[in-house]
């Protein structure tokens, strides 16, 4: 992005820190989309400072952020979408947690979503565990008994999966993870 | 003269109109963000601010109501034109019919 060279040392330093500030705003985003973001921001500052030549450079740098605001507060909702895309568009589960916790108050959806993930990564311990207790994890079955996950066995309860439970919770996390993805991509469209 | 009742009223509107304001000013015209603004203020007399605009026309672009296209300027500083899409238009069709049966209602 080129940024703008003013003649006031003043703006240009005023200038320069809050395209740091915005910078750091959106750092959690993929670069192309922070390169969109500043490009935009740039943009507004650009043609406001042209087309108010009666403001003094000073002045109409100082108008035009005061009327964008703080990049802190004007960006959320931007980096809390651009970051849902992302997380989509990738299916990396780093993304995809921070997208929920951005949007975690943007509805009950996201809080529910945030949940399932956390399930979700669930699995892979399970798998651990299986390899360091493999008599005490797996899933058990009995009369009044559905239990999956690390227990002790009792009379009536047999663990049914044996050696099939790491190939299933692999399965399961991989079925689980496109169902938040698919959830996402949902949610995504019809939220505000 | 408006009392502080009417300006609060007369802000909330605006601003729970400011989607459809948009949609239809980019239904005539592609606009960069500043371009934008400064229509929405001559030709319907709303002031908004960019920090205003921009999370909206984000959201606009997230529903898919709109669509945006980088143009690089002389000055070495591009523009993002804002393009309404096909849903934006049908849409802000529904908008329009949801204000007229307001409107008739008011009447």
């Amino acid at each position: 992005m080129k940024l703008i060279e003013f003649k006031n040392t003043d703006t240009q330093r005023i200038y320069n820190d809050y395209i740091n500030r915005s910078k750091r705003a959106i750092k959690i985003l993929a670069p192309e989309d922070q390169e969109d973001c500043l490009m935009e921001i740039n943009s507004y500052i650009y043609e406001y400072i042209q087309n108010n030549p009666q403001e003094q450079e000073l002045t109409a740098m100082l108008n035009i952020l005061e009327r964008l605001g703080d990049p802190e507060i004007t960006l959320k909702e931007v980096v809390a979408t651009k970051k849902i895309d992302q997380a989509v568009r990738t299916f990396n589960i780093k993304h995809l947690m921070q997208a929920l916790l951005l949007n975690l108050r943007n509805g009950v959806v996201y809080i529910i979503l945030f949940l399932m993930v956390l399930f979700g990564v669930c699995f892979p311990v399970l798998i651990v565990l299986k390899l360091i207790y493999p008599e005490k994890t797996g899933l058990y079955i009995g009369e009044h008994t559905f239990f999956f996950g690390i227990a002790t066995s009792k009379e009536g309860v047999s663990e049914v999966l044996g050696n099939w439970f790491i190939p299933v919770v692999i399965l399961l996390s991989v079925l689980f993870y496109f169902i938040i993805i698919f959830l996402l991509k949902l949610v995504k469209t019809k939220k505000p | 003269m408006k009392n502080d009742f009417l300006k609060n009223w007369d802000t909330q509107l605006k601003k729970g109109m400011l989607s459809f304001f948009v949609l239809q000013a980019l239904e005539h015209k592609e606009c960069y963000g500043y371009e934008l603004i400064q229509n929405l203020k001559t030709s319907m007399e709303i002031e908004v601010t960019e920090s205003t605009i921009y999370p909206l026309l984000i959201r606009l672009m997230k529903e898919e109501l709109l669509v945006h296209q980088w143009v690089e300027q002389t000055s070495g500083i591009p523009r993002k034109y804002y393009f309404i899409t096909e849903e934006g238009k049908s849409n802000l069709v529904e908008m329009k019919k949801n204000i007229s049966v307001i409107l008739s209602k008011i009447k």
